[in-house]
């Protein structure tokens, strides 16, 4: 043992900069206050990640993209011991961690987390938001059944909305002008491949900013003067917090996987029509609403209009979201502050109710 | 058929049972712990004169008697009436056979009642000695109480040679202790008696997160750290328990644990594989929680942390349960009484099977503008079926009959009362019993269930039974 504090550590650490690492690490607290229930979410998104990436492994080792998609997962669901456990654990991590991507998003959001110095790590954040929601449908065409076919064929009716390029964008996403093999094949090497390329320098600057700038005090914490503010080391208290955490969510993985798993039903079949209760997965069931919603007002010569409208409000809602950082820079009780909260707030109402209006409108 | 069939929409009959049964196990077997913890930790504080422990336990004692001696009491009270209603023949039979065992039982009870009621009044008003061996009465007879429903319960899986030679003779009761004594007794008891010290262990960290550790630091940190050991024995233990345990069951029934490890596909019987995999899990992270919440940072235990604790607890305790149940399946008296109600002896041959099984017809609607056939169907369904599914609801039979058309009902209910060797049904299901004109009435109940085509919810998230 003492060779390894002798001899070995020295050694790895002229070569590595091992020391420098530590000092890193070890300079970062955690703030305790009221809301530091809100800190954890962050890192259970990181959690479900590295299950996703895991089980996603896994399912490698016997998905077949192309023609016999359906048939691997028709094995890996009812052949091949446990494949229905990983299957099962990897759809319902993918609902969970997308979930918690928003808490986190609105938490940060709410606690005014992208102010200075911190706006890199909303920017870098929305942008893992956002592959991590094109993972989420670029994987649920995979198994290639009904049920993935049809949500993606009324999926891909959001971008084929947009104005001028839309179904020229759809085709390009499509690999053509309907959802076939080749659209698994192109999903495929988009979800295993290219995604995670994205995916993965983001996250390594998402987290070696939080890092640097540790976690941010909301604003109330912030009127309190420095003395009166507790905080615990990050290594190993918050830490070991947080892999109590991790557990609960593993554990809550592992029981929707074994109560509630996923079937396979039938392969898809392009011949059938969509069943009348068609949507796709439910984060994006607020924009197929929205969509929905306008396709009723603007209908025949206007239709261009409303798809424009539609697209356009969503857009305008994503800029405005990304620039808060720039507009909301001053003190926690400012006039800018304040409606910043309110824009929030508004913006999660319309959200959720848009999503649940979307759920109540399907027959 | 002898009995009316208790008819629950949605959950079930078992499902009574289950919701009942599995509040009583949490309360029980924190009776039977319990009972232990407090004489243990009261000579403790005696010995090292830690009177702050004894005002602490006091009212651990205090909540005890309420918890176990009202909830636990009327619970095991709701037991009897539950299984009374939803499988009167096994129940008839485990009182028949057992009448001496609950003699003995209710003895155990009474006494144990009176020793945690004279345990907490008399606390401080006698001397120390006196109290401790109440105390120890207690701890005693509480366990006495476990020993005599444990060989009940195991009975229900094994319940031995010696006694199924008798078995319908009317000599059930000369083999009274070999069917008490049964095969999976000792592994049985074995594995009971720890969850019982774990649950000692749960249920004290519950009242010990209520101590100010502000206030009093060393009273709560040593009461949490000492309650928290109360897992080690299980810790250590349970892993080879359940070895033994699935050691002594029927080769036939240990069978089942492996339907689900490939697939589940509805119909499968997959639920004890991943019940037993939710057991696995559960229990594992409740060791984990309550070392690393409690054992590390004793005072600053809270009371959300421990209900966190015992929600683990819950799940552990109540797949644990239901995983023991189905590994039962088909019978409810193993290799005696299928869950319906209908005894092996009765079923087992083709000729038996094809007596007709609603003579004499005590059961039929008879009221006006029912058809007769339509009743005869509904009476084989609810004597037959009900006892483990339900029509809409927890192992809905419209959804697992989904997209059948008559014929294709009418064959599956052939395989059932063929009851052949290679029939995928005959690990956890009955054969079916009746008349060829009985089972036609039965099909067309089974038809008429309006049973939907498989829609595109089922690609996703599953409706597992």
């Amino acid at each position: 043992m003492k060779w390894l504090k002798s001899t070995l550590w020295p050694w790895l650490d002229e070569r590595l900069g091992l020391e420098d690492l530590i000092a890193f690490a070890g300079k970062k607290t955690v703030p305790v206050h009221r809301h530091s229930f809100w800190y954890y979410w962050g890192g259970l998104s990181l959690f479900f990640f590295v299950v996703q990436a895991f089980t996603g492994v896994l399912l490698l080792l016997y998905f077949r993209p192309g023609p016999e998609a359906y048939e691997s997962v028709r094995q890996i669901t009812y052949d091949i011991n446990f494949g229905w456990l990983v299957r099962s654990v990897h759809s319902w991590a993918a609902n969970l961690m997308i979930a918690a991507v928003f808490i986190h998003m609105f938490s940060v959001f709410f606690m005014k987390a992208y102010r200075r110095p911190r706006e890199f790590g909303w920017w870098s954040g929305m942008g893992l938001l956002m592959v991590a929601m094109v993972f989420g449908f670029s994987g649920y065409l995979l198994p290639m059944n009904e049920l993935a076919f049809f949500a993606t064929k009324v999926g891909l009716e959001i971008p084929a909305a947009v104005p001028g390029i839309g179904p020229a964008l759809a085709d390009l996403v499509r690999g053509g002008p309907e959802v076939n093999e080749y659209t698994v094949q192109r999903f495929f090497a988009l979800h295993v491949v290219v995604l995670p390329a994205l995916f993965l320098p983001l996250l390594g600057l998402h987290l070696w900013l939080v890092q640097k700038f540790g976690n941010a005090l909301p604003p109330n914490e912030e009127t309190q003067s420095p003395a009166s503010r507790r905080s615990i080391p990050f290594f190993p208290d918050f830490l070991e917090k947080d892999l109590a955490m991790w557990l609960i969510a593993l554990n809550v993985i592992a029981l929707l996987a074994a109560l509630f798993p996923w079937d396979l039903g039938q392969p898809a079949d392009p011949l059938k029509p969509a069943p009348s209760d068609i949507h796709p997965e439910w984060y994006f069931m607020s924009s197929f609403q929205v969509l929905k919603l306008f396709g009723r007002v603007f209908s025949g010569k206007l239709a261009i209009l409303g798809e424009f409208l539609g697209i356009g409000l969503f857009t305008l809602g994503l800029v405005l979201w990304m620039l808060i950082p720039l507009y909301d820079t001053a003190s926690p009780a400012g006039r800018r502050a304040r409606r910043t909260t309110y824009f929030g707030l508004i913006a999660l109402a319309l959200l959720v109710i848009t999503t649940l209006w979307g759920y109540a409108a399907l027959n | 058929m002898n009995y009316p069939a208790w008819d629950v929409p949605h959950i079930g009959s078992g499902g009574i049972i289950a919701l009942i049964a599995i509040y009583h196990v949490m309360i029980s077997h924190f009776a039977v712990g319990g009972g232990l913890y407090l004489p243990l930790a009261e000579r403790k504080a005696l010995r090292e004169n830690r009177r702050d422990w004894l005002d602490q336990l006091r009212k651990h004692a205090k909540f005890f008697l309420i918890l176990t001696g009202v909830f636990g009491a009327v619970s095991g009270v709701g037991i009897w009436f539950a299984i009374g209603l939803a499988n009167p023949e096994a129940t008839s039979t485990l009182i028949h056979n057992f009448v001496f065992g609950w003699a003995m039982e209710w003895v155990f009870f009474l006494v144990e009642l009176s020793a945690a009621a004279v345990y907490y009044y008399t606390w401080g008003r006698v001397p120390d000695s006196v109290h401790l061996k109440v105390g120890w009465l207690y701890a005693v007879v509480s366990f006495g109480t476990l020993v005599i429903i444990n060989g009940i319960l195991a009975f229900m899986l094994t319940p031995g040679d010696p006694w199924l030679t008798v078995a319908g003779t009317g000599q059930e009761s000369s083999r009274f202790w070999s069917a008490f004594f049964n095969p999976t007794y000792w592994p049985n008891l074995l594995i009971r008696t720890l969850v019982c010290t774990s649950l000692a262990g749960i249920w004290a960290l519950v009242t010990c997160s209520r101590i100010d550790g502000a206030q009093h630091p060393d009273l709560k940190s040593a009461l949490v750290r000492w309650s928290a050991k109360w897992l080690i024995p299980s810790f250590g233990l349970m892993p080879f328990a359940v070895g033994w345990y699935l050691w002594t069951v029927p080769e036939s029934q240990r069978a089942l644990l492996t339907l689900g490890v490939n697939t589940i596909g509805p119909g499968a019987f997959t639920q004890v594989t991943r019940m037993a995999l939710v057991i696995v899990i559960a229990s594992a992270t409740l060791v984990a929680v309550v070392y690393a919440l409690a054992w590390r940072s004793p005072r600053d235990f809270r009371f959300g942390h421990a209900l966190a604790v015992l929600a683990l607890a819950l799940a552990a305790t109540a797949a644990g349960e239901y995983t023991r149940e189905m590994l039962r399946k088909p019978y409810v008296v193993g290799n005696h009484m299928y869950s319906n109600g209908l005894r092996a002896a009765a079923a087992d041959t083709p000729e038996e099977r094809s007596r007709s099984y609603l003579d004499p017809n005590l059961w039929l609607d008879r009221s006006p503008g029912v058809e007769p056939r339509a009743a005869i169907g509904e009476a084989m369904f609810r004597g037959q079926c009900l006892a483990c599914h339900t029509r809409d609801g927890y192992r809905s039979m419209k959804r697992l009959l989904a997209g059948r058309d008559r014929e294709a009902i009418q064959n599956l209910l052939a395989i059932l009362h063929e009851h052949k060797p290679d029939s995928p049904y005959r690990a956890f299901m009955p054969p079916l019993v009746g008349t060829a004109d009985e089972i036609n009435a039965l099909a067309d109940y089974l038809a008429s269930l309006d049973t939907p085509a498989p829609s595109l919810a089922s690609g996703g998230a599953g409706t597992k039974q």
